[in-house]
């Protein structure tokens, strides 16, 4: 038998983090999605600190999340100090360009 | 290859582990005492207080520490060893399983001793058999000399590019562990010769602080699958390798074992024996005396229990009339022993010809002359055609 297509170059299971994670698709384990309020946003920065994916992204005067990666697990939203950041079902995203 | 002769010294099966591992100079050693292996840790220990030994001693808190360290060495691309035995194998077990998916090449000594419950610390091969799905290599070797050579010839296996994989060296407790026996230990420099190749292969990958790399982390679905493939890959290659490395052992040092299995006496045999261990040598002497009276009986020695050498093994037994197991273990939920359960598994191979299983050994218990030879008598008595029971515990029916 042979690989047809190879996923990592690796004998084992390295990842390196300039390249292909090694299969994190943490981001269709969602059912809902934070949603962030650039207006109340005030670029803290502790929802990139608390998220356990570390997927929100550094928008240089707010944050928002990676949804390639964003779990859904609401840590975000919860921390927020500004109330800035809405979980909202994924249900509402259905007609969207299918983002994962 | 100018040889040196070796010093030949009487010591323990525990010490042979010990001068093993320190003439392969490990960079750490990690390991926690648990009867019968307490005496490689002392005598590590002594190396290092004696300046022999320069390698960092880790002092750990129990053997699930020791193995998270060495496994954490071999992956910022040192050299590791770690020696343990019955509970303290279980007690590593998870970082056990994450060294062997790490593919970090330790090479691990494992004393053998019956696993709990019923509490006995006592031999027998339980704790070997229980952990033989985890994805290390482990050899099985049956003396003093045969444990100082086998764990040279595990770091050449485990580091070696192709393979990659965290390699066990098991011996019975009680039996080889406290059995002085004379040994030749190599000279240093010879050892450094021999494993000098590894230093002319391909780095393998490594914790590098200038090119931060994660190992282990999260992996689902299809990048899991692949690593699981290379892992058996790994394995499959270890097998031809280990028969590789131990020729080349013979040839610079003038003492090999059979690399996967010790055939003895097997060429002509109609009836061919099964065993692994301290079982060896009184198996041998039966053998040479049923020979004696004209009985054509052979005799395996197991020495790869992971990866199985099917290939190996269905070359030695095709055509066999009958084969008998002695395991010093039991394999739950098969009535039998393990390693009679696995050969079952190469019927389709070898033939379907009689094979039984005979259970002995269990809590030092020993594996008699009596013991084997009523086992080669069963053996011989199904090859005539005679009924035969499949599973016999030799001690429950004296």
């Amino acid at each position: 038998m042979v690989i047809i297509r190879e996923f990592t170059k690796y004998e084992a299971g390295w990842s390196d983090a300039d390249e292909l994670l090694l299969c994190l698709d943490t981001g269709s384990w969602r059912t809902q999605r934070p949603v962030v309020d650039k207006e109340k946003c005030n670029y803290c920065g502790l929802c990139a600190l608390y998220c356990p994916p570390q997927c929100m992204v550094n928008m240089k005067d707010y944050f928002t999340p990676n949804l390639d990666f964003c779990k859904g697990c609401g840590i975000c939203a919860k921390e927020c100090p500004r109330g800035a950041i809405t979980m909202v079902a994924e249900g509402e995203f259905a007609n969207e360009v299918a983002k994962r | 290859m100018k040889l040196r002769k070796g010093e030949v010294k009487v010591i323990t099966g525990n010490a042979a582990a010990a001068y093993g591992a320190m003439l392969c100079r490990p960079d750490v050693v990690a390991s926690y005492p648990i009867t019968p292996q307490s005496e490689v840790v002392e005598q590590l220990s002594r190396f290092h207080a004696d300046g022999i030994l320069d390698a960092e001693m880790v002092e750990v808190e129990g053997e699930n520490s020791a193995m998270n360290i060495v496994a954490a060495t071999t992956l910022a691309g040192g050299r590791a060893f770690t020696a343990t035995s019955s509970a303290g194998l279980a007690f590593m077990f998870d970082a056990f399983l994450m060294t062997a998916g790490y593919r970090a090449p330790v090479v691990m000594v494992n004393v053998n001793r019956e696993l709990t419950s019923i509490f006995s610390v006592s031999g027998g091969q339980q704790d070997i058999m229980t952990v033989r799905n985890a994805g290390w290599v482990q050899i099985s070797v049956e003396n003093c000399q045969e444990i100082l050579d086998s764990i040279i010839m595990a770091f050449r296996l485990a580091e070696d590019i192709e393979i990659q994989l965290p390699v066990m060296v098991c011996y019975d407790g009680f039996y080889v562990s406290f059995l002085a026996e004379a040994v030749e230990i190599p000279a240093r420099e010879d050892v450094d010769q021999f494993l000098a190749p590894l230093k002319l292969q391909p780095e393998r990958t490594k914790l590098d602080p200038e090119r931060p790399l994660g190992c282990g982390t999260h992996g689902i679905l299809r990048g899991f699958m692949e690593l699981r493939y290379k892992h058996c890959a790994a394995l499959e290659r270890a097998k031809r390798k280990l028969d590789e490395i131990d020729q080349e052992f013979g040839k610079f040092f003038g003492r090999s074992y059979g690399g996967q299995i010790e055939e003895y006496r097997t060429k002509d045999a109609e009836i061919v024996v099964l065993t692994t261990g301290s079982a060896m040598g009184t198996a041998r002497t039966v053998v040479d005396a049923k020979r004696a009276e004209g009985m054509k009986v052979g005799l395996i020695k197991l020495r790869m229990l992971r990866p199985f050498p099917r290939e190996r093994l269905t070359q030695a037994l095709k055509g066999k009339k009958a084969v008998g197991v002695i395991d010093r273990s039991v394999c739950f939920g098969w009535n039998c022993g393990p390693m009679y359960m696995e050969l079952r598994a190469l019927c389709p191979d070898i033939g379907f010809v009689p094979m039984m299983s005979f259970i002995d050994g269990l809590a030092n218990m020993d594996i008699s002359i009596p013991h084997i030879e009523r086992a080669i008598n069963d053996v011989y008595a199904a090859s005539q055609g005679k009924p035969y029971q499949e599973v016999t515990w030799i001690p429950l029916e004296e």
